[in-house]
C-alpha cells in the first residue's frame, strides 16, 4: 500500500514551502525515521522524516521547487506500485499549459523560455552551442555566470535570448563595443526610451576582472530584503537616541551572578532587564504598543514582544507572547529558549511573523555598537535599539562630576503613528524604568 | 503464370525419364588442305597474323612487367596485366567469323579477344567506314597519334589504331580507348563490336544476355558472345544469365517475329585454371564445361567442347553455331579448350602446376603448330611467316614508344582539371527516346483501362473542406509511378520493363496494373526469380542503347544483385570515358510488416556507391515527377518506393498531381511543412511519422517544426536544408534505415559542416535500431516513431518541460549501444 508524503503545513499563514534538499532519490529504500527531504518556509527550515519503511517510488518535485502545503511530495511503497494517481497537478497543470500557449501567440521567445525551462540543470558545464555563442557575440551578451538550459547544462539560444529580453535596448554600437571589450550595459541607458548607448557601458571590474562570484539569494534573504525595503518605503520612520543611567542595572546584574554562583537557576541578563523595562514602559504608553494600518491603528491590550535574534541564516524576530504577564525570570527563560530554537531553525513560523509582535527590541550592545537606527518591522509602530554601555561624565551634585555608566537607547518610530513628543516621552519612560528597576531573586 | 499455359496434372504426373544427347568434344578433324575450299591463302595467313599480334602484345607486356623493358625500351607499368599467351587460337577462332555488328563481352583476361575482334572488324569494314570510325572517335584523338608520319593502307592504319588504343588504355593514357579510365581489365572499343571486359569473374555472364536481349527486342543485326572463363561457371550471376537466356517464354509466349531464342553464345575460354585453382579435378565437378549445357534446357544449349588450340576448329564451330543463332535457337554454350602459359598475373609463380605441364602445352603451341601446318600444306613458307613476326614486332615497338611518350600520350591532367573524372560519373543527358521509331503498343494510351480508371480519380487527397476522399478515390502513389512509366512506353520504343511478377500480376504492388494490356510480351515480361540476371541484363540492354526498368521486388533482395548494382551499373559510364550511357531506372520496393528479410531500407548501400542516382519519393506528385526525370535521363537511377505508402494520396501539392507531363529535378529536397523552431529532414516514408511528431511538438510543447522530405539522396542539394537550419538552429535527420553507417549520418555530417555556426545543438540522427527488423507487431520498437522525435529533441536538443522519454537518447546509452554493437 503506497504511503503518500505531503508537504506539512507549518503554521497558519504558510501557504507553500521550498524543498531545499532531497536526501533520498527515486528508487531508494527508506526506513521509518530517515530524513526524506529538507524544506524551508519564509524564515525557518525543517526536515521531513519517513513515517513508514519502503521504497521511495516517485518524487513529484525537485530541489528548489516551491510546493504548496498539503500537496503530495513523494510516495513510499513497494516497488512496482503505481504512483501516477498521486501525482499532483490536474487542473493546475492544465492552467499552466494554457498560459504557455497564450504566450506562444504573443511572444514566442518568452513562451519558449518558460515552457522549456529545464527539468534538471547541470550548472556550469560551460558548453555553449555555436548558435548561442554567435548570438551572444552579436548582441554583446556576457555568458559568464549564465546557466544553460540545454542538455547537460549547455547554453543554448533560448538562454541568450532570455538575457537579451531582460536587458534594456542597446544601440548597435554599444552591442559591438560590449562584445569586443567585455563590457556590460547598465540597467537603463541614456538613449531614447532608456536604450543603452556606448557611453553607458561599464566594465565588470576595470582592474580585477571577474574577481567576484554571483550567488542566488536564499529564500530567507529574499524575504528579509523585501521586508526591510518595504519598511523604509512605506513608513515615516526616524530615530531618537537617549541614554539611561545603568548603575542600577549593573548592580542587579552583579547580584544575579552572585546568586547564580549560589545555585540560583535563572541567569537574568542586561538584555532581559532592558526588555522587562520596555514591557513596563509599554504598559504606560499603549500608543507605542500598536500596529499602524494606514487608515486605522490597532492598539494591543497585551504586550507581544519581538526579539531580534542573529542566526547563521540571517536575522529572525521571534515573538514572546503576553510578555506583560511574565515576571523577569519568566521573560528571561522564554527569551533564551526562543533564541535557541531560532538558531536551530526549529522555531514555529507563527512566532516569526512581524504581525505577531506588538513591539520589537533589537540589542546590539554586546557588539559594542554605540548608536544605530533600527528598522521597524511593519506594521509595528516602533522598535527599540539597545546599545552598549559607555561611561559618561555626570553631575553628581555639589559641582562634583564623575563618570557614570550609561546604556544607549535608540527608538525608531513611525511618525505616521506617533509624534516626536510622544516618542520622546516613551523613550524617557524606558530610561526611567531601567534606572529604577526592581526585582527579587 | 500465363493463363494460356495449362499445367495438366495428368501430364505432369506421368512417368518418364529425362534423356540427354551426346555432347561433342573435339570433333573437328579437318586438315588445312581440306579447309582450302573455305579459306584463301590470305585468310590462312591472316589467322596466323592475328594470333601473332596477340602473342607479341602479351609477350611485350609480360617483359615490361617482369623485366621492366621490351626491345631495350624501359617502362614501368604498375597496373594489372592478366595475360593470355597460349590462348591465341581460341581468341582468333572466336572472332574470325564475327561481323562488326556482333558484340563480344570479356573478362579480366581479354587483351587477346579485343585484338582478335578488332582485327576481324578492321578486315570486314570498308575503308571509308573504318576511317570514319577512327576519325570520329574522341574527335580523332587516338587516330592523330598513330597516323602521324605513317604511310600505308587504311587497314594498316586500323591495326596501328587498335594496338595503340588498347595499349594506351592499359597504360592509363588519355589517348586510350577509354581515356585511360578502364585499364587492362576493362578496355573495350564498341565501334568494333568490342564491349566491356569485366574484372569481376563471370561479370559478363548476365550483362551479355542483356545485350542479346537488346538486339532481339530492337531487331538489331548480330549476335553476342560472352567470353567468360572456366572458373566463372561456379558464379551465381553466370547461372542466372544462363537461366534468363534460356527462358521458355521466348519460344512459348513472345509473339510474331519476337518468337525464338536469344542470340547469345556463352563462350567459355577453358584455360584450365581459375587463378590458381584447377577447375577440372580440383575446384569444379563438371569434368567438361560443355556438360553444363545439358542441364539448362532441352536443347542442351547446343553445347559443344571445341579444341581451342586449333583456330580452324573454333572457326568451324562458330560457323555452325551462327547458323543456329540465325534460326533463333540460342542460347549456345561453347567450351573452347585452351591453356595459358603465363601465370594468372606476372607475379604468379605458377606454384600450382608443374613445369612439365607448361612445357607439354608449349610443345603443341597453337601458333607454331598452325604455322607448321600452313607450311606443310604449302599455303605459305617459313620466310613469309618470319616476315609476319618481324613486321608485328616492329609495330609493337612503334606503338609502345608512342603509348609511353608522355607528350603524345598524356595522362588525364588531374591537376589542371581536377574534376575531370567527376564529370564522367554521370552523363546527365535529357533524352525523350533512345531511338526514333514508333513504339510497339497494343492500343492507344487513352483506351487503356488503367489510364481510364486513373483519369476518374481525385488528384488531391482532400476536398474543398479539407476532408480526405476515400482511398479508392484518391490518385495514389502507385498511380503516379504508373503514369510516368506508361507515358514513356508510348514515347520511347526501346523501353522495356521486367522483373518478378511484372506481367499479368501487374507487379507485386500493382504499379503495373494495366500495362499488360498495353504492351506486347517483349516490352513487359516476367523474369526468373533471379535478381542478378534482372539487373545484369538491364545493364547490357542499356549499354547497347536501350532504356530499361528492371524491378527488384523487395529492397532486401539487393544483396542478390550486389555485384550488378555495386560494380557494374554505376561504373560503366565513367569506365568507358563516357562512351556508354546507362539509362536504367531500377525500381526497388522497400517493405514493411514482413520481418527481418523483407523490411529493410537499404538506400544507404546504394547511396554509398559512386555512379548511381538515388531517389525515394513518398508522395504521388513527387513519384510521378521524379519517375519522369529518371526516364528522361541517361543515368542509372535507383528508384525506391515504400510499401507503406503505395496507396497514399497527394497531401501537399496544391491543385493535386498534374495530368500532364512534368519533371521534378533530382537532388532537390522539398519542404512539406514550414516551421521555425526545429527542422526535421526525412528520407522515405518516415516523412509521415515526422509530420505526426511535428503535430505533437506544436500542440504539446509549442514548438513549430519544419519538415523537409529529402526526396533524393544522390544527388542532393544542401542549400534548402542549410537555409532551414539557419532559421531553426536545430535539426533531426530521420529515415527507416538502421542508423549505424546509414546515409542519415552522411546528411548529419554535411549539415554540421555547412551550418555549424548556426547550430544550437548537434544534428541528431533518428534511425532504426541496429537490429533485425522484428515482426510487424513489434515494429514500433524498431522503426522511428513520432514519439522518438520528441524524445530526441528532449534529450539532445532542448529539454521539454514535463516530457518523459520513451526512447533513451542519452549519451551514455549511445555509448553503451555502440559498445555492444547494437
Amino acid at each position: 500500500m503506497a504511503f503518500v508524503v505531503i508537504m506539512p503545513k507549518q503554521g497558519q499563514s504558510v501557504e507553500s514551502c521550498i524543498i531545499t534538499e532531497w536526501n533520498k532519490k527515486k528508487g531508494d529504500p527508506v526506513k521509518k525515521g530517515e530524513i526524506l527531504f529538507a524544506y524551508e518556509t519564509d524564515k525557518a527550515s525543517f526536515e521531513e522524516e519517513a513515517a513508514v519503511d519502503g521504497t521511495l517510488l516517485d518524487l513529484f518535485y525537485e530541489t528548489g521547487d516551491e510546493v504548496p502545503v498539503l500537496t503530495n511530495v513523494c510516495v513510499i511503497g513497494a516497488p512496482g506500485e503505481p504512483t501516477d494517481a498521486f501525482r499532483p497537478g490536474g487542473t493546475k497543470a492544465e492552467t499552466i499549459e494554457v498560459e504557455a500557449k497564450l504566450e506562444t501567440i504573443g511572444n514566442k521567445e518568452t513562451a519558449e523560455t518558460k515552457v522549456n525551462s529545464p527539468i534538471s540543470q547541470v550548472p556550469g558545464s560551460g558548453a555553449i552551442s555555436p548558435r548561442a555563442k554567435n548570438l551572444a557575440e552579436k548582441e554583446g551578451i556576457l555568458l559568464d555566470g549564465l546557466t544553460g538550459s540545454g542538455p547537460g547544462g549547455r547554453i543554448i539560444e533560448q538562454d541568450v535570448k532570455a538575457v537579451i529580453n531582460s536587458h534594456p535596448k542597446t544601440t548597435p554600437l554599444a552591442k559591438m563595443i560590449a562584445g569586443e571589450e567585455q563590457l556590460q550595459p547598465t540597467s537603463t541607458g541614456t538613449g531614447l526610451g532608456g536604450s543603452v548607448k556606448a557611453k553607458d557601458l561599464t566594465p565588470p571590474n576595470p582592474i580585477y576582472a571577474n574577481d567576484f562570484e554571483i550567488k542566488k539569494l536564499s529564500n530567507m534573504r529574499k524575504l528579509i530584503a523585501k521586508a526591510m525595503h518595504q519598511s523604509l518605503q512605506n513608513s515615516a520612520q526616524l530615530t531618537h537616541h537617549l541614554g539611561a543611567d545603568a548603575r542600577r542595572m549593573l548592580e542587579l546584574r552583579r547580584k544575579v551572578k552572585k546568586a547564580n554562583d549560589n545555585g540560583y537557576p535563572v541567569n537574568i541578563t542586561l538584555n532581559d532587564m532592558v526588555c522587562f523595562a520596555v514591557v513596563k514602559a509599554l504598559r504606560k504608553f499603549p500608543q507605542a504598543n500598536a500596529h499602524f494600518l494606514g487608515d486605522s491603528v490597532k492598539y494591543f491590550s497585551k504586550i507581544h514582544l519581538g526579539i531580534a535574534v542573529d542566526t547563521d541564516r540571517g536575522l529572525m524576530v521571534p515573538v514572546i507572547r503576553n510578555a506583560d504577564d511574565l515576571s523577569i525570570q519568566g521573560l528571561s527563560n522564554q527569551m533564551r529558549e526562543i533564541a535557541a530554537s531560532c538558531r536551530k531553525g526549529a522555531i514555529n513560523p507563527e512566532l516569526l511573523s512581524s504581525e505577531a509582535a506588538s513591539f520589537t527590541v533589537s540589542n546590539l550592545g554586546n557588539y559594542g555598537v554605540e548608536m544605530f537606527t533600527p528598522v521597524i518591522n511593519l506594521p509595528q509602530v516602533g522598535i527599540l535599539g539597545v546599545n552598549t554601555i559607555i561611561p559618561r561624565p555626570k553631575d553628581l551634585g555639589d559641582g562634583a562630576y564623575g563618570f557614570v555608566p550609561y546604556i544607549g537607547l535608540s527608538l525608531s518610530y513611525d511618525h505616521q503613528a506617533l509624534d516626536g513628543g510622544e516618542a520622546t516621552r516613551f523613550l524617557k519612560q524606558i530610561a526611567t524604568e531601567i534606572e529604577n528597576l526592581e526585582f527579587e531573586l | 503464370m500465363p493463363k494460356v499455359q495449362f499445367i495438366d496434372p495428368s501430364v505432369a504426373r506421368q512417368a518418364g525419364e529425362i534423356t540427354f544427347n551426346p555432347i561433342p568434344v573435339n570433333q573437328y578433324a579437318k586438315t588445312v588442305a581440306e579447309e582450302k575450299a573455305n579459306f584463301s591463302n590470305d585468310d590462312f595467313l591472316r589467322i596466323y597474323h592475328d594470333m601473332v599480334v596477340i602473342r607479341e602484345f602479351e609477350t611485350m607486356l609480360n617483359l615490361i612487367k617482369t623485366t621492366g623493358e621490351y626491345s631495350a625500351i624501359p617502362y614501368d607499368h604498375p597496373g594489372p596485366a592478366h595475360l593470355s599467351a597460349g590462348q591465341e587460337a581460341a581468341a582468333v577462332g572466336m572472332a574470325y567469323t564475327l561481323t562488326v555488328d556482333d558484340f563480344i563481352f570479356g573478362s579480366h583476361r581479354s587483351h587477346g579477344e579485343i585484338l582478335a575482334k578488332g582485327l576481324s572488324a578492321i578486315q570486314k569494314l570498308n575503308d571509308t567506314d573504318l576511317l570514319a570510325i577512327m576519325e570520329s572517335f574522341f574527335n580523332g584523338t587516338v587516330l592523330n597519334v598513330v597516323k602521324k608520319d605513317f604511310i600505308g593502307t587504311t587497314k594498316e592504319l586500323g591495326r596501328r589504331f587498335l594496338i595503340y588504343g588498347t595499349l594506351a588504355e592499359i597504360f592509363a593514357r588519355e589517348t586510350g580507348f577509354n581515356k585511360g579510365l578502364g585499364g587492362s581489365m576493362h578496355a573495350f572499343f564498341t565501334p568494333f563490336g568490342v564491349y566491356p571486359n569485366n574484372a569481376i569473374v563471370g561479370g559478363s555472364g548476365d550483362i551479355s544476355v542483356g545485350a542479346a536481349l537488346y538486339k532481339k527486342i530492337n531487331r538489331k543485326p548480330g549476335l553476342v558472345v560472352a567470353n567468360i572463363g572456366d572458373a566463372s561457371m561456379a558464379c551465381g550471376p553466370v547461372w542466372e544469365g544462363l537461366s534468363f537466356a534460356s527462358m521458355d517464354q521466348f519460344n512459348e509466349l513472345w509473339e510474331g517475329d519476337m518468337k525464338g531464342g536469344l542470340p547469345v553464345i556463352f563462350n567459355v575460354m577453358n584455360n584450365q585454371y581459375g587463378m590458381g585453382g584447377q577447375t577440372c579435378g580440383e575446384t569444379m565437378g563438371y569434368g567438361k564445361v560443355a556438360r553444363i549445357g545439358a542441364g539448362v534446357n532441352p536443347e542442351q544449349m547446343h553445347s559443344e567442347s571445341v579444341d581451342g588450340y586449333n583456330p580452324l576448329a573454333v572457326i568451324d564451330a562458330y560457323r555452325r553455331k551462327r547458323q543456329l543463332i540465325d534460326e533463333k535457337k540460342g542460347p549456345i554454350l561453347l567450351e573452347i579448350l585452351t591453356y595459358r602459359y603465363s601465370g594468372h598475373s606476372p607475379s604468379d609463380a605458377s606454384s600450382y602446376r608443374s613445369k612439365e605441364e607448361i612445357e607439354a602445352w608449349q610443345a603443341q603451341d597453337s601458333i607454331a603448330s598452325f604455322g607448321k601446318s600452313l607450311v606443310d600444306a604449302k599455303v605459305t613458307d617459313q620466310n613469309t611467316l618470319d616476315t609476319v613476326w618481324a613486321d608485328i614486332k616492329q609495330i609493337m615497338v612503334e606503338m609502345l614508344k608512342l603509348s609511353i611518350n608522355d607528350e603524345v600520350s598524356p595522362r588525364m591532367d588531374i591537376r589542371q582539371r581536377p574534376e575531370q573524372i567527376g564529370e564522367m560519373i554521370f552523363s546527365n543527358q535529357s533524352v525523350d527516346k533512345m531511338e526514333d521509331r514508333t513504339p510497339e503498343v497494343n492500343h492507344p494510351m487513352a483506351e487503356n483501362p488503367r489510364v481510364i480508371q486513373i483519369s476518374k480519380k481525385e488528384r488531391f487527397a482532400f476536398d474543398a473542406d479539407g476532408k480526405p476522399f476515400s482511398k479508392m478515390k484518391q490518385y495514389q502513389l502507385r498511380d503516379g509511378i504508373f503514369d510516368a512509366i506508361v507515358d514513356r512506353f508510348y514515347k520511347d520504343p526501346t523501353l522495356v520493363a521486367y522483373g518478378e511478377e511484372n506481367r499479368d500480376w501487374g507487379g507485386a504492388f500493382a504499379v503495373y496494373r494495366g500495362l499488360t494490356e498495353a504492351l506486347p510480351y517483349h516490352r513487359l515480361f516476367n523474369s526468373p526469380i533471379s535478381e542478378a540476371s534482372i539487373v545484369g541484363t538491364a545493364i547490357g540492354y542499356a549499354m547497347c542503347g536501350g532504356r530499361v526498368i528492371p524491378e527488384i521486388m523487395y529492397c532486401d533482395f539487393l544483396g542478390r544483385c550486389g555485384d550488378e548494382v555495386f560494380n557494374q551499373l554505376p561504373k560503366w559510364q565513367a569506365m568507358s570515358g563516357n562512351m556508354l550511357k546507362m539509362p536504367v531506372v531500377m525500381r526497388v520496393s522497400v517493405g514493411s510488416k514482413y520481418g527481418a528479410q523483407h523490411s529493410q531500407d537499404w538506400t544507404s548501400l546504394v547511396a554509398h556507391i559512386p555512379g548511381l542516382k538515388v531517389v525515394f519519393p513518398v508522395t504521388p506528385y513527387d513519384a510521378k515527377g521524379l519517375m519522369n526525370s529518371a526516364l528522361q535521363g541517361t543515368d542509372p537511377v535507383i528508384f525506391f518506393e515504400s510499401q507503406r505508402v503505395y496507396d497514399i494520396g497527394e497531401q501537399f501539392h496544391k491543385g493535386g498531381v498534374p495530368e500532364g507531363y512534368y519533371e521534378i529535378p533530382f537532388g532537390e529536397p522539398d519542404v512539406k511543412r514550414e516551421g521555425k523552431d526545429v527542422t526535421i529532414l526525412t528520407i522515405g516514408a518516415t516523412l509521415y511519422r515526422a509530420l505526426d511528431a511535428a503535430k505533437i511538438l506544436e500542440e504539446k510543447y509549442g514548438l513549430s517544426a519544419e519538415v523537409i522530405d529529402a526526396r533524393s539522396l544522390v544527388p542532393f542539394n544542401y542549400e534548402k536544408v542549410v537555409a532551414s537550419v539557419k532559421k531553426t538552429g536545430r535539426i533531426i535527420v530521420s529515415g527507416d534505415a538502421t542508423s549505424r553507417g546509414s546515409f542519415l549520418n552522411d546528411l548529419a555530417r554535411n549539415i554540421t559542416e555547412l551550418a555549424f555556426d548556426y547550430l544550437d545543438a548537434p544534428p541528431v540522427v533518428v534511425g532504426s535500431r541496429n537490429w533485425i527488423t522484428p515482426a510487424y507487431e513489434l515494429e514500433e520498437a524498431f522503426f522511428p516513431q513520432p514519439e522518438w522525435f520528441i524524445d530526441a529533441i528532449h534529450e539532445k536538443i532542448v529539454p521539454l518541460k514535463g516530457h518523459v522519454s520513451g526512447q533513451n537518447f542519452s549519451d551514455l546509452e549511445q555509448i553503451r549501444r555502440a559498445k555492444l554493437g547494437v
